[in-house]
């Protein structure tokens, strides 16, 4: 049968009027395969999943039901069947494809998360640990602080006992000063007194009593009863001061030759020696010494001279005993 | 008989065969396809597909509209395509989900460690 009579029967019919755009429409859908853009579109999609390797290994399932479903499209696109079927499925494959991604990736996450779950354990575990050390060296901390509080406490306490005591002590011997000193005033006040009552005059060779010639008898050397008050009062200063001796030395006036004056001197200081040794003291702690007509007090010139240079002095030593001799 | 009237036979049973290749409502698919944007809105696809939970909705109002017009093959084909929307939005939802759980755990370990680091500078 010739073609060309056919499509000029059909020019003829009734017919040829709705047959003819639909013989049109039908060549254009099945001719010659040009691409369809939604089924392009999800082609690339699944092949750019296939190509992820995450894809592949956490959503194989998906990916495959992509894959099927994307191969129904195909098959139906290559089969020139209506081009919604193909565009359908096309749809359907590629949302499948986002699918597969979205669910490599919740594979993914969740792996994630188991392995960070017990990562996550071992970590709490250390911040236990790390805490418990912590906690441990603050206490160490805490407790050497508190020792070596408490032994600067008892420091200080003993520090402060210490100085309490060495206050005390301190105290005492200001005390025992200001006693010793009180009693050195007293005693000297007490020899300032004897030496008072004595009527000793202070000189450079110390204290010097002097006893005068009315004790003496003219030419004699034993002394007046008027003498003895003088010599109680010498004896009683000895007795309470035995660590001051004396040294007692005659004079007289120059009536008479020198070696009676110097013998008479002499005897009479001996005389006062023999009277001090009678009362009780010590003959060790009493030198004598005659000098006669030497060392007068006075003039000899008139009776009141020679009465003052007819004279015994009796000098009293130092606290150590010392007496400083007369210098010629 | 002539061939145009065979061709036009066969044109026409294409035509029938395209415009009622169903001749019941796809009710099963339209239940299932409903059940599943549910399951993809309680795993939370409002926040995290918002478009596509959306594009769901939007097709399976149209499948029903399709079914209402007896246009059964149209109300298959746009209630699949409403079920595969809400299964990415579905994938979207968990996804999302677990990235924001790694995330924390992520952070959290961090802090952890952060700790730890701190607690050995001050012993």
């Amino acid at each position: 049968m010739n073609p060309l009579r056919i499509l000029y029967d059909l020019l003829l019919t009734k017919a040829s009027y709705t047959i003819i755009p639909m013989l049109i429409l039908m060549v254009g859908c099945g001719g010659p395969p040009a691409q369809n853009p939604l089924l392009t579109s999800a082609t690339e999609e699944y092949n750019a999943a296939k190509q992820d390797d995450m894809v592949v290994r956490f959503a194989p399932v998906a990916l495959k039901e992509a894959e099927e479903t994307l191969e129904i499209s195909r098959e139906l696109w290559t089969a020139k069947a209506d081009k919604s079927s193909v565009e359908h499925y096309a749809y359907l494959a590629k949302q499948k494809t986002f699918i597969a991604r979205e669910t490599a990736q919740l594979n993914a996450a969740n792996s994630e998360i188991s392995r960070g779950e017990v990562e996550r354990q071992q970590v709490l575990l250390e911040v236990r640990r790390s805490e418990a050390d912590r906690s441990e060296a603050r206490a160490q901390r805490a407790l050497l602080e508190a020792q070596s509080e408490r032994t600067l406490a008892v420091e200080a306490r003993e520090s402060a006992e210490q100085s309490r005591q060495t206050a005390m002590e301190a105290s005492q011997r200001a005390e025992e000063s200001r006693q010793t000193a009180m009693e050195a005033s007293q005693r000297a006040d007490l020899l300032a007194q004897r030496v008072n009552e004595l009527e000793a005059r202070p000189t450079d060779r110390g204290l010097v009593l002097t006893l005068g010639d009315v004790l003496f008898e003219f030419g004699k050397a034993t002394m007046h009863s008027d003498g003895m008050k003088s010599m109680e009062n010498l004896t009683t200063f000895l007795q309470q001061y035995p660590g001051r001796n004396i040294l007692i030395e005659g004079f007289t006036d120059n009536i008479g030759s020198e070696a009676y004056n110097l013998e008479l001197s002499r005897n009479r200081a001996n005389s006062v020696k023999s009277d001090l040794v009678n009362r009780g003291i010590a003959e060790s702690r009493i030198r004598i010494r005659g000098y006669g007509i030497q060392y007068p007090a006075a003039s000899n010139a008139t009776e009141d001279g020679r009465q003052k240079n007819r004279r015994v002095e009796v000098i009293i030593s130092d606290q150590e005993g010392n007496i400083v001799d007369r210098i010629r | 008989m002539k061939l145009y009237q065979k061709l036009f036979i066969c044109v026409i049973g294409i035509g029938l065969l395209t415009a009622c290749g169903s001749t019941s409502p796809p009710n099963q698919q339209l239940t299932e396809t409903q059940m599943v944007i549910q399951q993809a809105e309680q795993l939370g696809a409002d926040d995290y597909a918002p478009l596509e939970i959306r594009e769901a909705k939007i097709k399976l109002g149209l499948a029903r509209e399709a079914v209402e017009a007896k246009e059964f093959d149209k109300a298959i084909r746009l209630a699949e395509q409403a079920r595969v929307d809400a299964e990415l939005a579905q994938a979207k939802a968990q996804s999302g989900k677990a990235e924001k759980t790694v995330a924390e755990l992520r952070e959290s370990i961090r802090v952890l460690k952060a700790e730890i680091e701190r607690n050995q500078r001050t012993n």
